[in-house]
């Protein structure tokens, strides 16, 4: 897979407690763009934050099951593969934020000979 | 930071059981203030009242304790009262408020000292790069390799954040949980596209796989206190 110069990124914000199908709907997201074929995605969780519903979110002080934490999912890729994953997720139906900004590409590898190591 | 001369006070009554986005409404208009930089505020609970609903609210009935009236003052100038006027208008719910004109006879002695601060705003770029926990650079962890780097290559600032869940590239996904070490690995770094433009090189010759993406995004405020010690120059452990 090649990628660089002018790309798209897509921020997906949620709280770790959305689920969809019984599984957390991080995980569906990173399988739905896997699936795509789509050039990577990362899952990073917050510490605490807000969003429309004004309700704070903070995780549980122990990390048990029931945490309520923000996530934000990111995904940088060409427009066109971007604007293929935009209606999947509208499919999911989950209330959050997604929003679309404009990179550049500077390096985008795969090391076959994985030299670094 | 009031100063002697007239000013307003702005009285506001509440309703002790009302709720602002799920917390209290004078906690929410207090904290409101606070962050708004009003110079001071005090909130008073009443022993008993009625409102605009015209139902006695005392402390002597169980059931209505939790009805009290609630006032919440604060001194500001006129200009400040102006600003925080519409918001709170919004947040009071069923309570009201009034404005009256004051005048600040002794205003408080204590004072905020003002520092020397280094500023840089306006357009600038934000370097994302994105590679593994595992990843290694010369027997050291990949990471701690590129913030030494960016730091040597007096690049503004770097944040290091470590997902949950990823994949890249090569298509393997990393699961980072609080005992594995192959968790996606975000450094987020901001700086003139310049500097690193100017980096890039270097850059190139450490990350062996992975994603390096810019963007831009404009500085609003970067500051730093000048007169503290320099934190570079000290031993480091």
């Amino acid at each position: 897979m090649k990628l660089e110069g002018k790309a798209k990124m897509l921020r997906i914000h949620f709280s770790s407690d959305d689920k969809w199908q019984g599984r957390p709907l991080y995980e569906a997201i990173v399988e739905r763009c896997r699936a795509l074929d789509l050039a990577g995605a990362s899952v990073f969780q917050g510490i605490e934050g807000y969003g429309a519903s004004a309700l704070i979110h903070r995780p549980h002080i122990f990390r048990i099951a029931a945490s309520d934490a923000p996530i934000l999912v990111q995904v940088i890729d060409t427009e066109e593969k971007i604007q293929k994953l935009l209606p999947v997720l509208d499919s999911m139906n989950f209330e959050g934020v997604i929003a679309i900004s404009d990179v550049e590409v500077i390096r985008y590898t795969q090391d076959a000979t994985d030299s670094s190591r | 930071m009031l100063t002697t001369g007239p000013a307003k006070k702005v009285v506001v009554y509440l309703m002790e059981g009302e709720k602002y986005h799920g917390a209290p409404v004078y906690i929410a208009v207090l904290e409101f203030l606070f962050y708004r930089g009003i110079a001071d505020a005090t909130v008073t609970r009443g022993v008993a009242g009625f409102g605009a609903d015209h139902k006695m609210h005392t402390s002597r009935l169980v059931d209505l304790a939790d009805r009290m009236p609630i006032k919440v003052e604060f001194i500001e100038s006129a200009q400040k009262v102006e600003e925080v006027l519409p918001k709170l208008a919004a947040m009071i719910g069923s309570g009201f408020f009034e404005i009256q004109d004051t005048q600040i006879v002794v205003a408080s002695s204590v004072a905020p000292a003002a520092q020397p601060v280094i500023r840089r705003e306006g357009k600038a770029k934000i370097m994302r790069i994105l590679i593994g926990e595992s990843d290694q650079w010369n027997g050291h962890p990949l990471h701690e390799a590129l913030v030494e780097s960016l730091r040597a290559n007096d690049i503004a600032g770097v944040t290091v954040y470590r997902g949950i869940l990823g994949y890249g590239a090569h298509q393997h996904i990393h699961k980072g949980t609080a005992l594995s070490h192959d968790a996606p690995i975000l450094l987020s770094v901001v700086d003139s596209e310049e500097k690193l433009r100017a980096y890039l090189p270097v850059l190139d010759q450490m990350v062996k796989q992975g994603l390096v993406a810019l963007s831009d995004v404009e500085i609003i405020k970067y500051t730093h206190n000048a007169a503290a010690e320099d934190r570079r120059k000290e031993p480091r452990s």
